[in-house]
């Protein structure tokens, strides 16, 4: 125990005294990498978080508020919540009640390597859906002076659910999906979009 | 790939009791010459090493134990090459020779020998020539499917095995310096991807390119290490509007990555993307300008490529991300998985 809180001290201090432009993954962002899941009957955003070694303690104090090294559920669902809080779906226009669905918070320990990825999933329910188009956007304002994001619509799991256009804003901090709605179509299922394994 | 500085690097890269060296092997072997390099390498080994390197085929924590990331942030498990003899360490590489095409194991080579100029200019011991592990999930077989494991910072390497089939999904490659000085020449790991995907953004006339260029900033890699099963809704341009020598330089772009692997397994792959070209895309971000830092991909319904040069304080084309991947046979999956 001893041994590995050692190595992991001395791991985090050759890590801060490597020049960062030199150095090979980003750690002085915090990548926010949002997945959208549209379905007949619901909407899932699949976020995963990645803060860079540089940051690390910035993201771990909103996390681990009473500072005791470790991460309680109560601390992971309080995170949830503020991020929720900096989250703004909408579907046509309406203001979309985001719910925790499934998070995996990693241990501060390897927060602070610049390699934990803390996992979020919420979601939100979209139906009853009318036949036709539909737009949902996106906003996340979550930690934006740290943070670098991805949005991405994943590939529609049911042919029932055709993504027509995807606009991001410059940083993709937000986004519009259109997406048309055929509930007539078999729905054929695919390989994508699937449900991520929280470990 | 000039010739001259291929010879410079392996003649470097054979040097010195901790350098990668020359194998003997013939590179791109069929899959029975690959079992017996991977044979011949676990007899170098004794039964502790053996234990290190052997993973149940099952193992899937073991197959998803890969990253862009230095080996002392991301643990790999299986064999450290900076723990093996020279013989053995001779016996490991030559089952790359054995399981890559020659492009394919000389450009892991120089991808590792990047490292070891980022060790050497930045004095770090987290990176370099001897931070790199192998592992095989399964035992070898001519057979029974199973899996090869190579990686370290900026490459990991996924080569599933079933009989004479053969996937690189999912792999990551990248450099960092992703061009560098060895012996007053110019080492470029990813030359080729760079080259290409120019060449083929300037074919584009300006509707195609005005499809295919993305206008938002993309930072990373989207479905990179760690992302598996995700598959994303396709944007850019899409193959049905390109010519037919577009859709030919968009092969031969992707070929860069197909083309690691033995040349049969590789045209067999290239022929799969050939018969859906139409519903291939082509999405770029970032300047058009020739040699300059942007992201591009590739995705059509068997392969998913991205290409992301890091933004990091740095000259972005000096530090680039890849991924390919495929969305049906990830894992060769599709041979395997009931």
């Amino acid at each position: 125990m001893v041994e590995a809180v050692s190595r992991t001290l001395s791991l985090i201090l050759a890590l801060l005294a490597f020049p960062s432009a030199a150095f090979g993954h980003r750690d002085d962002q915090y990548l926010q990498a949002t997945l959208v899941v549209i379905e007949p009957s619901e909407i899932r955003l699949q976020i995963n978080l990645t803060p860079g070694v540089a940051v690390a303690e910035q993201v771990l104090a909103r996390i681990d508020r009473d500072r005791d090294g470790a991460i309680s559920k109560h601390e992971a669902a309080a995170y949830a919540e503020l991020l929720k809080r900096d989250l703004t779906a909408r579907l046509d226009g309406r203001k979309l009640e985001l719910k925790l669905a499934a998070s995996e918070l990693v241990s501060p320990a390897e927060l602070r390597t610049g390699a934990g990825t803390i996992q979020m999933e919420f979601t939100a329910i979209s139906g009853p859906l009318a036949a036709g188009a539909h737009r949902l956007t996106l906003e996340n304002r979550h930690l934006t002076t740290m943070s670098v994001y991805l949005i991405n619509a994943a590939q529609p799991r049911f042919a029932t659910v055709q993504i027509t256009r995807q606009k991001r804003n410059a940083n993709q901090s937000a986004c519009e999906i259109d997406f048309t709605y055929h509930p007539l179509r078999p729905k054929i299922a695919g390989s994508a979009g699937q449900r991520p394994s929280y470990r | 790939m000039n010739k001259m500085i291929a010879s410079i690097l392996l003649v470097l890269l054979s040097a010195g009791s901790n350098s990668f060296a020359q194998t003997n092997s013939t590179p791109g072997a069929p899959t029975a010459g690959i079992v017996a390099a991977a044979q011949k390498f676990l007899a170098t080994l004794d039964d502790s090493q053996r234990g290190k390197v052997v993973f149940d085929f099952k193992d899937e924590a073991q197959r998803k134990r890969w990253s862009n990331l230095p080996t002392a942030i991301f643990k790999r498990q299986g064999m450290r090459m900076g723990d093996l003899t020279r013989p053995q360490r001779d016996a490991a590489l030559a089952v790359l020779a054995a399981s890559l095409s020659p492009q394919g194991y000389e450009k892991v080579l120089q991808i590792v020998e990047a490292d070891e100029v980022l060790r050497k200019s930045g004095g770090q011991s987290i990176f370099g020539r001897d931070e790199y592990y192998l592992s095989f999930l399964g035992q070898p077989s001519t057979t029974e499917p199973w899996m090869i494991q190579f990686g370290g910072h900026h490459l990991g390497l996924n080569v599933t095995l079933a009989g004479e089939q053969r996937t690189l999904a999912p792999s990551h490659t990248g450099a960092q310096p992703a061009i560098y000085e060895l012996e007053g020449k110019t080492v470029r790991p990813l030359g080729g991807e760079t080259e290409k995907a120019f060449a083929l953004l300037s074919s584009l006339n300006e509707s195609q390119r005005k499809q295919a260029i993305l206008g938002f900033q993309m930072r990373d890699l989207v479905l990179g290490p760690g992302r598996d099963g995700q598959t994303i809704q396709p944007e850019g341009v899409k193959g049905s509007v390109l010519t037919e020598k577009q859709r030919e330089m968009l092969l031969d772009l992707a070929g860069e990555w197909t083309g690691i692997l033995h040349e049969a397994v590789a045209k067999a792959k290239l022929d799969e993307m050939r018969k859906s070209i139409a519903e291939t895309w082509f999405a770029w971000s970032g300047p058009i300008e020739k040699g300059s830092a942007a992201y591009f991909r590739i995705q059509g319904p068997t392969v998913i490529i991205e290409y992301a040069p890091q933004r990091l304080g740095g000259d972005a084309t000096r530090h680039v991300h890849t991924i390919y991947r495929d969305p049906t046979n990830d894992y060769g999956i599709k041979w395997w998985k009931r």
